[in-house]
């Protein structure tokens, strides 16, 4: 098992080796010098030079063979992409284009508020979605079922930055029922500890922030957890279809056991491991779709934070945040391999 | 009744249509899954509302003109949906107008065209480098490569690393050295297999071919082409095979598939700038991945069907094996994944617009249109959001339902 663990660990080196690649090629592929784009169009000459020379930019992407020549080993391997790994492994992002501020500072803080919202959809997302896949699998052909399953298909073709419009003019504008955007009132005051605004009401026990946010949490939440719910629906209904015709479940229907107990000892525990890879990787696909609903709810986590960085062309930004997203979306897909393990005995690793 | 006496009685009383029970009707493959689409709900609703849009979107495409560089009416600006000209507004709005006095009802219809053209060319583009790339790996992951294959495989590891070391020393006839080294390796493949010998030879061959050349450059450089040919020598010695090509495919999907999907999109358009073709192309590369993993999958399971080894047994080539018994029996998976596919690439063409990294204005695009709106939502101009979005809800409803109904049609085995 702790080998089965290390060697998926090794495993995903190539992949996270090659997504920075991608990243990185990224960043130097865009059109533009990202000197000039710091300086502005008319700096000087030799100021762009010397911010070339500062950011490395003189150097060559990935090899040096010229270097080599004069026999300058450390020269040959001293070059944009080493230099971009070298400064990821000490955390270091580099600095927005406009502000100067170094981007791994900004990601910490924002991060907590794109995972309040991703964690919130994706709860949410996974238990409706299960107990209404469970339901309409085990009420198979009902009223229940036939509207879950359009629910979900309408679910699934659902454009979520659409929906969240749509869930600002009902709930916002219209009934003013729900805040149509942002974390929290700009008159309601509430100390950060964490930056999960959740916690940190709770925590310092102020009451009516956590009323006001959970206000604001509630539109955006539901918006980003509609595809999860659909999917997560599906999945359940039709792995619990497949378990429900099994032998076993007869046998404890026939010796009398209780509905629910059959439903979700001997059911759900059984049809619950596609159930958990689909949970897993939309886990990931949240945190991407939180640049539309973040954009739409004006939420200040990190995917509203690209989209204004793709806007403004502050390239650098949309390099950490994009990496940071990908690197947690490969470890999300890794945590599901992994709990297999747990989940499932049957599963044997060599 | 036996065959026989079947047969013998069906020519003796042939006209008495005495076989009509027995024999039944012949229905081609194809002809069976569209009766059991047309039987299900889903397909047919889902048929009908691509139908639908499609008909109007090219109708409108082809014979109501539109030029959206000239459509510009400050005076009729967030006209509310009307059915009945009046004196204020005398022309007739069903969807009402937007903030340019442009008729969103028009735009919508014309949008059509730009959603259906981004969903197929996005679909095309994953489909044709993804299947092919799936074909290649599920194929070559259960089947023995043949002499052509393997020359392509070593020659072509040899080549990609020579030209690395070629590169670091400025040398460039290294290359066709490396090459000649893996097609040697190729050829030779009975040569000592399996002994120390055979690693020794080839790897020394790669050092000398790797450091000599390059010691006309520097001593430093020669080590380092030295080492590099040392590794793609000890490589080609070992007997690659066809799960080494599956494996470097995959690999290199998963590196894709490592990127969110919207993610990958915007980086991509970010890169290339925004527009719709670059947001085709971008929507495209991102599904590369699943349609690779999907034919890799589907072939895996062909290939070990009877059919396929009988074809073998006989004496069948391994390229009229992929063509004839493999890609047919994998067509299914494939259309219904593509049928999905063109719903979410017409959703993901949206998201690009709203985010204003997809059609340029004043193209009529969608998701464009609910971008240029959505901040007047809050004025109470609903009608600039609503119909738009409806427009995309709709036909990839229509999509998901059309594949939904198709994947029941193509493989009854599936149905739960």
């Amino acid at each position: 098992m702790t080998r089965y663990i290390i060697r998926r660990l090794i495993s995903v080196i190539p992949t996270l080796l090659g997504v920075t690649i991608v990243i990185f090629l990224f960043l130097r592929l865009i059109p533009g010098d990202p000197a000039v784009a710091m300086l502005g169009e008319h700096a000087a000459t030799e100021n762009v030079e010397r911010i070339r020379e500062q950011l490395g930019l003189n150097r060559p992407l990935f090899l040096d063979p010229e270097a080599l020549e004069d026999g300058d080993v450390k020269g040959f391997l001293d070059t944009q992409y080493i230099r971009y790994l070298g400064r990821l492994s000490r955390g270091d992002l580099g600095d927005s284009i406009h502000r100067r501020v170094p981007i791994a500072e900004s990601l910490k803080e924002r991060f907590p508020a794109t995972a309040e919202l991703a964690l919130t959809a994706i709860l949410v997302g996974a238990v409706v979605g299960v107990v209404a896949g469970i339901v309409s699998a085990a009420r198979r052909n009902s009223a229940v079922d036939t509207v879950t399953m359009v629910g979900s298909l309408a679910g699934v073709s659902m454009p979520i930055y659409w929906l969240g419009l749509m869930m600002i003019m009902v709930f916002a504008v219209m009934l003013h029922w729900l805040p149509a955007g942002g974390r929290i009132s700009p008159a309601t005051e509430l100390e950060t500890v964490t930056n999960f605004y959740i916690i940190d009401s709770i925590i310092t026990g102020n009451w009516e922030a956590l009323v006001d946010c959970t206000k604001h949490l509630i539109l955006p939440a539901l918006a980003l957890a509609t595809h999860p719910m659909s999917i997560i629906a599906r999945m359940t209904r039709s792995s619990m279809l497949e378990v429900l015709q099994e032998d076993y479940i007869r046998t404890a229907h026939a010796k009398g056991l209780r509905e629910r107990v059959v439903l979700f000892r001997h059911g759900l525990k059984n049809a619950f491991l596609p159930v958990v890879t689909i949970i897993g990787l939309q886990t990931g696909v949240l945190l991407a779709g939180a640049i539309l609903t973040e954009t739409i709810f004006s939420w200040p986590g990190i995917g509203k934070w690209i989209y204004d960085a793709i806007l403004a062309r502050d390239y650098p930004i949309v390099q950490g945040g994009t990496l940071l997203i990908a690197f947690i979306f490969v470890f999300a897909n890794l945590l599901v391999d992994v709990s297999y393990a747990f989940l499932d005995p049957r599963i044997h690793y060599e | 009744m036996t065959q026989q006496s079947m047969s013998g009685q069906d020519g003796e009383l042939g006209e008495v249509g005495f076989t009509d029970f027995a024999v039944r009707e012949h229905r081609s493959l194809w002809g069976d899954a569209w009766r059991r689409l047309m039987s299900s709900t889903t397909g047919r609703i889902g048929l009908a509302i691509v139908l639908f849009f499609v008909v109007v979107t090219v109708l409108a495409h082809f014979f109501w003109e539109y030029d959206p560089r000239i459509d510009l009416d400050y005076s009729l600006k967030f006209v509310p949906p009307t059915l009945r000209p009046t004196e204020e507004v005398p022309s007739i709005h069903p969807f009402g107008t937007d903030k340019l006095g442009r008729d969103i009802f028009r735009r919508v219809v014309h949008g059509g065209w730009n959603s259906l053209r981004v969903g197929i060319y996005a679909v095309g583009i994953s489909l044709s480098i993804g299947g092919f790339l799936g074909l290649l790996a599920g194929f070559y992951e259960s089947m023995p490569l043949n002499q052509m294959g393997r020359l392509i495989l070593f020659g072509g590891i040899a080549l990609l690393f020579g030209a690395l070391s070629a590169w670091i020393a400025g040398l460039w006839f290294q290359v066709l050295l490396f090459t000649a080294l893996g097609v040697a390796a190729a050829l030779l493949d009975e040569l000592w297999v399996g002994k120390p010998g055979r690693v020794a030879l080839f790897a020394g061959l790669g050092l000398l071919i790797g450091a000599v050349p390059a010691l006309l450059v520097s001593p430093m450089t020669a080590v380092v082409c030295g080492l590099l040919g040392l590794i793609i020598g000890a490589t080609v010695a070992l007997p690659l095979s066809g799960p080494l090509v599956s494996a470097i495919i995959m690999r290199l999907m998963d590196i894709l598939l490592a990127f969110p999907s919207i993610l990958l999109a915007i980086a991509i358009v970010a890169m290339l700038g925004p527009g719709l073709n670059n947001g085709m192309i971008a929507i495209g590369i991102v599904g590369i991945p699943i349609y690779a993993r999907l034919v890799r999958s589907s072939v895996l399971t062909v290939i070990s069907q009877e059919y396929v080894t009988a074809g073998l047994a006989v004496g069948v080539g391994q390229a009229r094996i992929l063509i004839r018994h493999i890609v047919p029996n994998t067509l299914s998976p494939i259309i219904v994944q593509s049928t999905m596919g063109l719903a979410s690439a017409i959703l993901w063409a949206g998201a690009l617009g709203f985010l204003g990294l997809g059609a340029i204005p004043p193209e009529p695009e969608w998701g464009a249109m609910l971008g240029e709106s959505y901040r007047y939502l809050t004025s109470g101009s609903w009608w600039a959001v609503v119909f738009p979005g409806l427009a995309i809800m709709l036909i990839v409803l229509g999509f998901n339902l059309l594949g939904d109904g198709l994947r029941d049609a193509l493989d009854p085995r599936l149905q739960v």
